[in-house]
């Protein structure tokens, strides 16, 4: 090869190297997202999981987001704890060790008790935005400036289960039996609304049954035999169908009042029901014609899942899910930075977002928002009333 | 106060029989081929989502459902007995683990192709009537007695039919009964196939009862197995009263003492009739 | 060949940690000793004796539960703490083997009871709110300090647990090896392979059952007074029968007759689910048909393999 040649093979490459340089390399940002994607609790994972990965697409999709005049786009990483603590402990040290800034998740309370200690020795790395009644307790505590809190507190001055209570002391209640399974969150939710009913000056009797109960008349008969207006059961679809039916069917009672869990129960039995109240989040089917955000959330899903948009799980988003992604970018711009997260910490708290949700946190770093009280009547009637503690 | 010790017994007497099909399963299965089969929980289960399929999905006739789920569980029966439980006749320990991981491999199959969000039946027969003061649902009657008439036919079989005969036999003197002439491999797999199929059939009336999940099958074992210890193994009947005895205690049971012990109870019980009548309450050895 | 692969293990165990740099390395490794230890005591009762408990893990959870509720709500000392933990597993056990040891219930019965003592128990554990802080579980914070003559340390840090665990495990399978080896060992081997005969021959049987039994629950028990300080969260679920039904699956898994193949079992099982990223329904089929395969296809487990039959009567 001559001089000649290797002078310009020489200049093409120092042309190259200062041309890779200077070009734009994509800055990415981590979010990590610490749920149970399969097994068999996996409906909060799961929802979570496709809202986020939505939003996560559509910002990367329009080019990303700008922050302190840079470009970036996120990068997503979401990993399936199968609801085993012991394998979300692996999960999250991997996720510390890879300095992943924002983690979505937990949901589940065993989950997020388990990598607790470990999200403690990281804390002022990282935000954990999870949905986990375990987390309330350590929220605002020392040691803890990494936690917030996706889901509402039922018994918070905001709260939806307050609220709720409120409602149909309007409505006249002055008996409410509570018939909850003996597990951990059932053992929770009777200390939690124990004192809220206590508040409100409204009589309630408290029966728990073990998970796996599937005949649940004795217990009905039991409760039927003190008259109370309301029954409250709780908290998962099954044992509300299951319920529901039963105490119809028995002649036991055909009141309900429910906190968690669906309409479906009231819609199949409707000219047996006299009246059935519950929380939802948001009553999807309606919500798509009276407001344009949710409608553009379902079509953007359906195109880009292809597949059906499931209503009954969607209410489920309102934790650690699409609003939540785009707050975060906000709080971002806010902040002026991506990786002091003590600042966008800040910039979370002291915002209000509207989205699907109207979304606030308040000073300890839980969620307050926006939701729906649902009415069926006999016969099918359904009355949707809204309620913003956000707009104060 | 009588009105709900009353309405206690009606219901405790269906529910438990529901876990007496079951436990006639067990019972028989341990009889024939010296295991416990745990495994006829996740085959209630099968049934009981074979038959929503059809009912719900397919849209055939409830009944029609309902036997089309038994054959298919039947089916699946046989290939369990013909793959895995030829292999451990007589042998309670490893009958035991391979249930479990058979228990696993159902459940986490029905899990994987009908997730765990839970399935409820259209009513079959919605509407209930007012018997001994309290309401009881049609269907629940309907359901104890079909239970009540598989039970009794089964029992006469085994009483009055060569077939049933030659079972008796074969459970009293293995050796003898081979000598007699009876098929012994051939009647073990018709006993597991037939107990499978009862589990089946539990299932099948179980979906027009309860919402569905896949790991309803665990529950029902666990108190069929109590029933079947606590009347005997081995004895057709007495399957079916120990499992209206069971059903029935739970419910005067959680009206009287907090529901949240409910399955300690059992279990105690369980243990005490091992310990000290382990030929069962209404067992004779 | 079977002499040298446990020494040359735990000598690579050993080094090891000097080529491993990952966090959630050492997590899943330190997970592998700590169940292996359990399952290595659990073969104890079940290989070398014949007996299937149920009991295990709710001995082992047991002594988690005592050792944390010792330290966190009344102050105690790590290390003065697994004494009485230790003892109250090793008396309940004592207790409940000696209820159906004397009633004579044979492998399949003595499994469905210890099934149902260990349900009973964890009934207990998560109804005794008060104390156990019942389904919600206990979050343990304190860290045990060992004092040596170069000075205390305390047991935080992937590395140091590593060790720790790496310690349980070899202390128990050094404990049962020296068991199985004297004339005990061999009375436990009678008791597994012909029980009438063994009494004819003048064996105490009640007496060596137990014995098994008490001393491979009181082992578990060793792990789980670490266990709970090591996760620093402890649950009822640790008494489920699934978790006696893991241990079971690891032991089979690695080889029934020796007290190395549970130790393969362990790794084995524990390090699985991370290598191979299946969805949660998928693992659980695959599990399901482990155990059924090895049952069926190779009672002898993994390490039954490499070794020649060990019981030649």
């Amino acid at each position: 090869m001559s001089l000649c040649h290797l002078g310009r093979l020489l200049a093409g490459a120092a042309a190259l190297t200062i041309g890779l340089s200077t070009a734009q390399a994509q800055e990415m940002v981590k979010l990590g997202e610490l749920e149970a994607q399969t097994g068999a609790i996996n409906t909060y994972g799961w929802m979570s999981s496709q809202g986020t990965r939505l939003a996560v697409e559509e910002i990367n999709n329009a080019g990303g987001f700008e922050v302190a005049g840079k470009k970036y786009k996120f990068d997503l990483q979401q990993v399936d704890t199968r609801g085993e603590p012991r394998e979300a402990t692996v999960q999250f040290r991997k996720m510390m060790e890879d300095k992943v800034p924002f983690v979505f998740g937990p949901f589940l309370s065993n989950i997020f008790n388990a990598v607790r200690p470990i999200a403690e020795q990281n804390d002022g790395k990282f935000l954990l935005m999870g949905g986990a009644t375990s987390e309330h307790d350590y929220l605002g505590k020392p040691g803890s400036s990494y936690l917030i809190r996706t889901w509402n507190w039922d018994a918070g001055p905001d709260g939806f289960g307050t609220l709720m209570v409120q409602y149909i002391k309007k409505l006249g209640a002055k008996k409410v039996a509570m018939l909850f399974q003996n597990d951990a969150f059932g053992k929770v939710a009777v200390d939690i609304y124990k004192k809220i009913f206590a508040d409100a000056g409204i009589e309630l009797s408290v029966d728990m049954f073990e998970p796996g109960t599937k005949d649940f008349t004795s217990s009905l008969a039991k409760i039927a035999a003190s008259k109370p207006d309301y029954l409250f059961p709780g908290y998962t679809d099954a044992i509300l169908y299951d319920i529901v039916r039963q105490s119809l069917e028995g002649g036991y009672g055909a009141k309900f009042f429910i906190v968690r869990g669906s309409i479906g129960p009231a819609l199949k039995n409707k000219d047996q029901i006299d009246e059935y109240i519950a929380y939802v989040p948001k009553y999807f089917e309606q919500a798509e014609s009276t407001e344009p955000a949710v409608k553009k959330f379902i079509e953007s899903y359906k195109s880009f899942y292809k597949r059906d948009f499931p209503y009954d799980q969607a209410p489920l988003c309102s934790s650690s899910c699409y609003d939540h992604v785009y707050m975060l970018v906000e709080a971002m711009k806010k902040a002026g930075t991506v990786t002091d997260v003590a600042k966008i910490r800040e910039a979370l708290l002291g915002m209000r977002y509207s989205g699907l949700w109207n979304i606030k946190f308040d000073s300890t770093g839980e969620q307050v928002f926006s939701f729906n009280i649902v009415r069926v009547k006999k016969g099918g009637g359904i009355e949707v009333q809204s309620l913003d503690p956000t707009a104060k | 106060m009588i009105q709900l010790v009353i309405g206690q017994l009606l219901n405790g007497a269906i529910v438990g029989a529901l876990y007496g099909i079951v436990a006639l399963g067990i019972t028989l299965t341990f009889g024939i081929t010296g295991i416990v089969n745990f495994a006829l929980g996740a085959f209630m289960m099968l049934g009981a989502y074979f038959t929503w399929y059809g009912y719900e999905m397919m849209r055939l006739p409830y009944p029609v459902a309902v036997i089309g789920a038994v054959v298919l569980v039947g089916l699946f029966g046989l290939f369990a007995d013909r793959g895995l439980f030829r292999f451990t006749r007589n042998n309670l320990v490893n009958g035991l683990l391979v249930s479990i991981g058979l228990i696993s491999i159902i459940e986490a199959s029905v899990l994987l192709i009908w997730t765990s969000t839970p399935k409820d039946l259209t009513y079959v027969l919605p509407g209930s009537l007012r018997i001994g003061g309290i309401l009881l649902p049609k269907i629940k009657l309907a359901v104890f007695a079909v239970l009540l008439l598989v039970i009794g036919a089964t029992y006469l079989a085994l009483t009055r039919t060569w077939v049933g005969r030659a079972a008796f036999a074969y459970s009293q003197n293995p050796e003898a009964a081979a000598l007699m002439g009876v098929k012994t491999d051939r009647l073990q797999t018709v006993v597991t196939v037939y107990s499978t199929a009862l589990g089946g059939l539990g299932g099948a009336l179980y979906a027009s009862l309860y919402s569905l999940e896949p790991t309803l099958g665990a529950y029902y074992v666990l108190k069929a197995v109590e029933s079947a210890i606590l009347a005997g193994i081995g004895n057709t009947i007495g399957a079916l009263v120990g499992g209206i005895i069971i059903g029935i205690t739970e419910g005067i049971g959680s009206v009287f003492l907090p529901t949240a012990f409910r399955d300690g109870y059992g279990m105690v019980f369980l243990v005490l009739i091992l310990l000290f009548k382990p030929s069962g309450l209404l067992g004779s050895k | 060949m079977t002499r040298i692969i446990p020494i040359v293990a735990f000598a690579s165990a050993v080094v090891a940690p000097l080529l491993i740099r990952s966090d959630s390395t050492f997590a899943i490794i330190t997970f592998g000793f700590l169940l292996a230890a359990l399952a290595v005591s659990f073969n104890l009762i079940f290989g070398f004796t014949g007996q299937l408990s149920f009991f295990h893990a709710a001995a082992f959870g047991v002594a988690a539960y005592m050792t944390a509720i010792l330290v966190s709500d009344y102050g105690w000392s790590f290390w003065a703490a697994i004494v009485p933990a230790l003892l109250a597993v090793g008396l309940l056990a004592l207790a409940v083997g000696a209820i159906c040891f004397r009633f004579k219930l044979r492998e399949f019965y003595f499994a469905v009871v210890t099934m149902a003592f260990s349900e009973m128990i964890r009934l207990v554990v998560v109804n005794w709110n008060s104390v156990t802080n019942g389904t919600l579980g206990m979050t343990v914070t304190a860290q045990p300090t060992l004092w040596l003559p170069t000075g205390s340390i305390s047991l935080t840090g992937a590395r140091t647990w590593y060790y720790v665990a790496l310690l349980i495990l070899v202390a128990t399978y050094i404990i049962c090896h020296r068991v199985l080896a004297s004339w005990i060992g061999r009375c436990f081997a009678a008791i597994r392979l012909n029980e009438q005969l063994g009494e004819t021959l003048g064996v105490n049987i009640f007496m060596y059952k137990l014995l098994s039994f008490v001393l491979g629950s009181t082992l578990a028990g060793l792990t789980g007074c670490f266990y709970g300080f090591y996760t620093g969260f402890i649950e009822p679920q640790y008494l489920s029968i699934t978790q006696s039904l893991d241990i079971v699956a690891m032991v089979l898994l690695g080889g029934v007759n020796s007290l190395f193949g549970p130790v393969i079992g362990g790794m084995l099982l524990t390090a699985l689910p991370h290598a191979i990223n299946l969805t949660a329904e998928l693992r659980i089929i695959l599990y399901g048909a482990i155990l059924i395969f090895v049952i069926i296809v190779m009672p002898s487990g993994i390490f039954g393999l490499f070794s020649r039959p060990r019981h030649a009567v």
